[in-house]
C-alpha cells in the first residue's frame, strides 16, 4: 500500500544521503601533506603548486574564511589545501555591511574575513579583531609600501592588504549614444531605466556628495540631506541594484550603463569590448580589501599559514591571471613580469586594472564616519524604499 | 515508580508532549520574546543593541517622523507604511491570481479518472520539489531582455512581418499596421516580474488543498443536484463551491503568509528595487545594521499576518485540509 | 451523468496552468546544454566531443563531454557534492527527530488531558502562521546571544566553541517541521476507531503491545505522510537555513543562491536539471512501487 512505498522511498533517500556524505567528506578530506621529496602537488587544472616558503607549523585541520564572491583563483584555494592538508571552508558575502552584521552578531566560526578599508576601524572599535603577530608573517615585505600603513590601520596592526581597485562608470558604448564622462552625467534623464548601480550605500551616497562638491565622508546633516534629495531623483532611473555580479546584466543587455568595480568591468570588457570602463571627472572611488583575523578564531595557526602562503609572489600572481584588480603585492608583480609576461602585460597595459595616475589623484576613498553611520544608513533605506 | 506512571494518565500525556513543547518553547517562543525585547531597544552608533524600553521603533514604522521637509516639528512619513501596504497588496494580488489558476486545475484533477489522478498530482508536485531558488532563477531566464519570452515574441513578430510584408509593400502609408517593430519587452526587474515569480512559487500550495476538498465531494451529491434539475453552473455554485471552501481557505493561508515574508523573489526578480516587508527586515539586519528597527518590523509583520489570518478564518473556517497528504 | 465529464473550459484552463508550471523548467533544462558560457541567449548545442571548443567568440574550453559539457563541469565541483550531502544529512536527521517527537505529541494531544495541553496545542500553530523570516531572525538572535554567553561562561575555545553550523541548522529545521508532523498525525488520529485497541486489551495485551501491534500500524500512513511532508520542507528550506548556517554547513538551496551571485554559467542549469531528474526518478519509483502493490488485488 501507500505506506510501504513511502517507506521504501524514505529508506532509499536515507541511504543516498549517507552515501553522499561519505563521498563528500572523503572527497573533501585533506590529502596528506607531502612527506617531502614527493614532487610538487598539482591541482585538477594542471597547475603546479609552489612550495610554502617559509613553511608554517600547523596543527589545525580546517580553516574557515568569510570572503567576497568571485575573488579567489581556484588554483590558489586548491594549492593551499594540497600543500598543507588543511580543509578550507569558504562562505561568501557581497557587502561589507552584511559581513559586519553577521560577524558582530556573534556565534559565527570564521577565522579570517576581508573587510574593505572603512570597515576595519569599526571592527577594531568593536573589538572583533585580534592583532596580527608580524613575526609569523615574514613575507609582509612583499607588499608595495603605498598600500601599507594606511590611516584606517596604522602600522598594519590588524590587517594585511589583499587586492585593491576602483568604482567607476561602465558604459556599453554600442547602445549608449551620449557617453557619460562624470558621475553627475548619470542624472541625465535619457539614461532612465537603463542603469545598474552597486548596492553599496557608502559608495553611492559618496558619489552623490561629490557631485554636489562636498566631502564624500561628510558628517554634516545638512549636506547629507541635500545628497539624499539629489539621490532620490536618481533612484527611479536605476533599473537594478547589484553588488553580486553587475556585469551579468550588462552583458545580457538588460542595462546599458551604470557604475561597477574593477574586476567586473574587466570581465565585462572581455566578453564584450564595447563595454568600457570610464573614470569620471570627479574621480573614481578608491578602495582596498584587507585580511583581518577575528578575535576568537579557532584556527589561528592555519590562518597564519594561509596568509603567509598567499603572500608569496609565486602564488599571489594567480590573482593577476584570473581576476584583474589592482595588485599591491610587488613580489607577485615581479614574478609575473619575469615568468608570465603575457599575463603581466595584460595587467600592466590595462587601464582598468592599472588606473592612470590622474584618475587615482582625483579619486576618493570611503572612510569610517563613526557616529554618523546611522545617518548614511537611514538615507539608504529611505531612498530605496520610497518607490 | 513505573507503576505510578502507568496509572497517572495526565503525567503520561505531559511526558509525551514534553519534547515537542520544549523544542518549540526554546526555538520559537523565546526567540519571539527576544525579538520583542530587542524591538524596544535603541541602536548604538555601530549597530549594536542598547537594551532599554522605548516605542520609538514602532512609532517610526507607522510614520511619525521628526525629520520634516518644511521645518515642522513632526509630520507623517509614509515610507514604511507604503512598504507594509505594498506587501499587503502583493500578497492579496498573488493569492487571488493563484486561486483563479489553481481552482480549474484542482477541479480538473479531482474529476478525472481515479487511475490517472496520482499522475496528475505528481505532475503538480514535481515543480514544487525542485528547489525554491532554482524556480526563481528559471524565471530570470525567461524574463530577461534576451530571454525566452522575448525571443519567442520576436519570432512571432518577424513571422507576422514576413506574412504581411507584401501588404506593407502595397500600402506604404499603412506600413505601421503591417509591420511590427519589435522592441524587446522590459520584463525583468519590475514589480510585475515579482508578482509572476510569487504566483509561480506558491501555485502548488493552493492546488493541493483545493484538490483535497474537491475530491471529498461525494459523486452522489452531483447526481442528486442533476436529478433536482440543476444545470452545471448552478451545481457548481450551490454544491461544489461551498464544499470546496475549506480547501480554498487552507490554500490561502499557505500562500498569503509566505508571500508577506519572502525576500528572495523581490531581491532576484525585482532588482533589489521592489522593497517589501521581508526585504526591509532583511536589510535592517544585514545592511542598515539596526536590529532594533528590524525586530520591530518583524513583529509588526507577524501581527499583521495574524490579524488577517484571524479575520479570514473567522469568516471561512480554519480549513482542516491544510494537511493535503 | 458521467462523473468524469469536464467542460472544455476547465480542460483548457488546466492545460494552461500545467504549461505555466512547466515552461520555466523546460527552459532551464534546455539551457543546461547551452554552448555559451555567458548563458544569456541560447547559442545551440555543443556539437563536437573534441578537445577544444570556442564559446561566445572568445572563451575556449576543453570539452570532451560534448553537449554535456556543463554536467562534466558540475561533476568536478566538490562544493556541490558537499552541499548535497549536507542537505540530505540535515533533512534525514531532522525528519527522524521531528517525526518521533511529533507523533508522540500528537498522541498526547489527541488522547490525554494534561496541564500544559492548551499551551502545547497553541505553540504548534505558531510556526505555521509566522513568516519564515521572523522565525529565522529570532532563532539567529537566540543562538548569537546564547552562544556568546555560554562560550564565555564555560570558557570554550577553539574547535569546542559553540557556533553556527550543521547542528544549529538541523535543530532549527526540527523546530519548524514538528508542527506539520503533529498536525498530520493528529488529523489521522481523529477518525481513529478505539474499538480495535479495546479489543486487543480485552484479549490480554498490555498498553505497550497494544500500541505497537495495533495503534501504530493503523496510524502509520499518517506518520509517513507527515514525515514525507517534513522531509520536503527541509530539503527546500532557504530562509531558516540562511540565517542559521555557518562554514561547512552549506546546503543546496544556499549554494544555488551563492552561484546566482557570481558569473552565472550553465553549470547552475546542469545542477538544477540533475536535481529535477533525481526528484522525478524518486517519484516514478514511488508510482511503480504503488502499482506493484496494487496488482495482486486485480489479478
Amino acid at each position: 500500500m501507500l505506506r510501504k512505498s513511502l517507506f521504501n522511498v524514505l529508506a532509499v533517500l536515507a541511504i543516498l544521503s549517507f552515501v553522499l556524505t561519505a563521498c563528500a567528506s572523503s572527497g573533501g578530506e585533506s590529502p596528506e601533506a607531502p612527506a617531502g621529496g614527493d614532487g610538487p602537488q598539482v591541482t585538477s587544472s594542471g597547475f603546479e603548486c609552489p612550495e610554502p616558503n617559509p613553511r608554517v607549523e600547523v596543527t589545525s585541520t580546517e580553516l574557515n574564511i568569510f570572503v567576497w564572491t568571485e575573488y579567489f583563483p581556484q588554483d590558489m584555494l586548491d594549492c593551499f589545501e594540497l600543500v598543507y592538508g588543511i580543509q578550507l571552508n569558504r562562505d561568501e558575502y557581497s557587502s561589507n555591511e552584511e559581513m559586519y552584521a553577521k560577524v558582530s552578531a556573534g556565534g559565527t566560526a570564521y577565522d579570517l574575513v576581508q573587510p574593505t578599508d572603512y570597515i576595519v576601524p569599526l571592527m577594531i572599535r568593536q573589538e572583533l579583531l585580534q592583532e596580527l603577530d608580524h613575526s609569523k608573517l615574514p613575507l609582509m615585505g612583499n607588499f608595495d609600501p603605498n598600500w601599507m600603513d594606511q590611516p584606517f590601520d596604522p602600522g598594519n596592526k590588524y590587517s594585511v592588504p589583499y587586492l585593491a581597485g576602483t568604482d567607476a562608470l561602465i558604459v556599453n558604448t554600442a547602445t549608449v549614444e551620449n557617453v557619460p564622462t562624470s558621475w553627475a552625467d548619470l542624472w541625465n534623464p535619457e539614461y532612465a531605466g537603463r542603469m545598474v548601480f552597486l548596492d553599496d550605500s557608502r559608495a553611492v551616497i559618496g558619489l552623490t556628495l561629490v557631485t554636489l562638491g562636498y566631502d564624500p565622508n561628510t558628517t554634516d546633516p545638512a549636506q547629507l540631506e541635500e545628497a539624499k534629495n539629489k539621490l532620490a531623483e536618481l533612484v527611479p532611473n536605476i533599473k537594478l541594484f547589484d553588488s553580486d555580479s553587475p556585469k551579468t546584466a550588462l552583458i545580457a543587455g538588460d542595462v546599458d550603463l551604470g557604475m561597477t568595480w574593477t574586476g567586473e568591468a574587466f570581465i565585462a570588457n572581455q566578453e564584450n569590448p564595447d563595454i568600457q570602463y570610464i573614470y569620471p571627472e570627479e574621480g573614481p572611488v578608491l578602495w582596498q580589501d584587507n585580511w583581518v583575523m577575528l578575535k576568537d578564531a579557532a584556527h589561528a595557526d592555519a590562518a597564519y599559514a594561509w596568509l603567509s602562503y598567499t603572500m608569496q609572489g609565486d602564488v599571489f600572481w594567480l590573482t593577476i591571471r584570473d581576476f584583474q584588480y589592482t595588485n599591491p603585492n610587488q613580489a607577485a608583480l615581479e614574478y609575473a613580469k619575469a615568468n608570465q609576461p603575457e599575463v603581466y602585460s595584460a595587467y600592466a597595459d590595462s587601464p582598468i586594472a592599472n588606473p592612470p595616475a590622474d584618475a587615482v589623484a582625483k579619486g576618493f576613498g570611503i572612510e569610517d564616519v563613526g557616529d554618523a553611520t546611522p545617518l548614511y544608513d537611514n538615507i539608504w533605506v529611505e531612498i530605496k524604499g520610497g518607490n | 515508580m513505573l507503576q505510578r506512571l502507568r496509572e497517572n494518565k495526565s503525567m503520561q500525556g505531559t511526558l509525551l508532549a514534553l519534547p515537542t513543547t520544549l523544542w518549540l518553547f526554546v526555538l520559537l517562543i523565546i526567540p519571539l520574546f527576544l525579538t520583542l525585547v530587542v524591538s524596544f531597544g535603541q541602536r548604538s552608533p555601530d549597530g549594536d543593541v542598547i537594551y532599554s524600553f522605548g516605542l520609538h521603533n514602532y512609532i517610526r514604522l507607522f510614520g511619525y517622523s521628526t525629520d520634516c521637509a518644511n521645518g515642522q516639528a513632526s509630520c507623517f512619513d509614509p515610507l514604511y507604511v507604503n512598504i507594509l501596504s505594498r506587501s499587503l497588496s502583493l500578497a492579496f494580488n498573488t493569492t487571488v491570481i493563484v486561486i483563479m489558476m489553481a481552482y480549474p486545475l484542482a477541479y480538473f484533477i479531482a474529476r478525472s479518472n481515479p487511475n490517472r489522478r496520482n499522475m496528475f498530482l505528481f505532475m503538480v508536485l514535481i515543480p514544487l520539489w525542485t528547489n525554491f531558488v532554482i524556480r526563481v532563477y528559471a524565471w530570470m531566464m525567461l524574463l530577461r531582455k534576451e530571454g525566452a519570452i522575448n525571443i519567442i515574441l520576436g519570432w512571432l513578430a518577424s513571422g507576422f512581418n514576413v506574412i504581411f510584408a507584401p501588404l506593407a509593400g502595397w500600402f506604404p502609408e499603412m506600413a505601421g499596421v503591417f509591420h511590427i517593430n519589435f522592441v524587446p519587452l522590459e520584463l525583468l526587474y519590475t514589480p510585475g516580474a515579482v508578482l509572476v515569480g510569487m504566483v509561480y512559487e506558491f501555485l502548488p500550495f493552493m492546488i493541493l488543498p483545493i484538490y483535497t476538498s474537491l475530491e471529498k465531494i461525494d459523486n452522489s451529491l452531483y447526481e442528486a443536484a442533476a436529478d433536482l434539475g440543476a444545470n452545471a453552473f448552478r451545481t457548481f455554485l450551490r454544491v461544489t463551491l461551498p464544499l470546496s471552501m475549506p480547501g480554498v481557505v487552507a490554500g490561502t493561508i499557505l500562500v498569503f503568509i509566505p508571500v508577506m515574508g519572502t525576500f528572495i523573489v523581490s531581491d532576484i526578480l525585482g532588482g533589489r528595487q521592489v522593497i517589501l516587508v521581508g526585504n526591509l527586515i532583511q536589510r535592517q539586519f544585514l545592511d542598515a545594521r539596526d536590529p532594533t528597527f528590524g525586530s520591530a518590523a518583524s513583529l509588526i509583520l507577524m501581527v499583521m499576518t495574524l490579524i488577517v489570518t484571524y479575520f479570514y478564518t473567522r469568516k471561512f473556517g480554519f480549513g482542516e485540509e491544510i494537511i493535503a497528504a | 451523468m458521467n462523473p468524469h465529464r469536464r467542460s472544455p473550459w476547465v480542460i483548457a484552463a488546466a492545460t494552461f496552468v500545467y504549461f505555466f508550471l512547466y515552461a520555466p523548467i523546460v527552459v532551464l533544462i534546455l539551457y543546461s546544454f547551452n554552448a555559451s558560457r555567458a548563458n544569456v541567449k541560447f547559442e545551440g548545442f555543443i556539437s563536437s566531443f573534441s578537445d577544444r571548443v570556442e564559446m561566445d567568440g572568445s572563451y575556449v574550453v576543453a570539452s570532451p563531454c560534448g553537449p554535456f559539457h556543463w554536467y562534466c563541469d558540475l561533476s568536478k565541483n566538490d562544493d556541490v557534492m558537499e552541499a548535497a550531502g549536507n542537505t540530505l544529512t540535515i533533512a534525514v536527521t531532522a525528519t527522524l527527530a521531528a517525526t518521533t517527537i511529533g507523533t508522540m505529541a500528537a498522541l498526547a494531544l489527541q488522547r490525554y488531558d494534561f496541564k500544559i495541553k492548551p499551551f502545547s496545542q497553541l505553540s504548534l500553530y505558531i510556526p505555521i502562521v509566522i513568516p519564515e523570516i521572523v522565525m529565522g531572525i529570532g532563532i539567529l538572535t537566540l543562538f548569537s546571544q546564547a552562544f556568546g554567553w555560554l562560550n564565555e561562561a564555560l570558557n570554550l575555545v577553539g574547535d569546542a566553541r559553540l557556533a553556527l553550523g550543521i547542528g544549529t541548522v538541523t535543530v532549527s529545521h526540527i523546530a519548524f517541521m514538528v508542527p506539520f508532523v503533529t498536525l498530520v498525525v493528529q488529523a489521522r488520529l481523529q477518525g481513529f476507531d478505539k474499538s480495535y485497541e479495546e479489543a486487543a486489551m480485552d484479549l490480554g495485551a498490555n498498553e505497550w503491545t497494544t500500541f505497537w501491534r495495533v495503534t501504530f500500524p493503523m496510524i502509520l500512513p499518517g506518520v509517513l505522510s507527515g514525515a514525507l511532508l517534513a522531509f520536503t520542507l527541509s530539503l527546500d528550506d532557504f530562509v531558516i537555513t540562511f540565517f542559521t548556517n555557518g562554514p561547512g554547513s552549506t546546503t543546496l538551496p544556499i549554494y544555488v543562491y551563492g552561484l546566482l551571485r557570481r558569473i552565472i554559467t550553465p553549470q547552475v542549469n546542469a545542477l538544477s536539471t540533475v536535481w529535477i531528474l533525481t526528484v522525478f526518478i524518486a517519484v516514478m519509483l514511488l508510482q511503480w512501487l504503488q502499482s506493484r502493490e496494487q496488482k495482486p488485488a486485480h489479478s
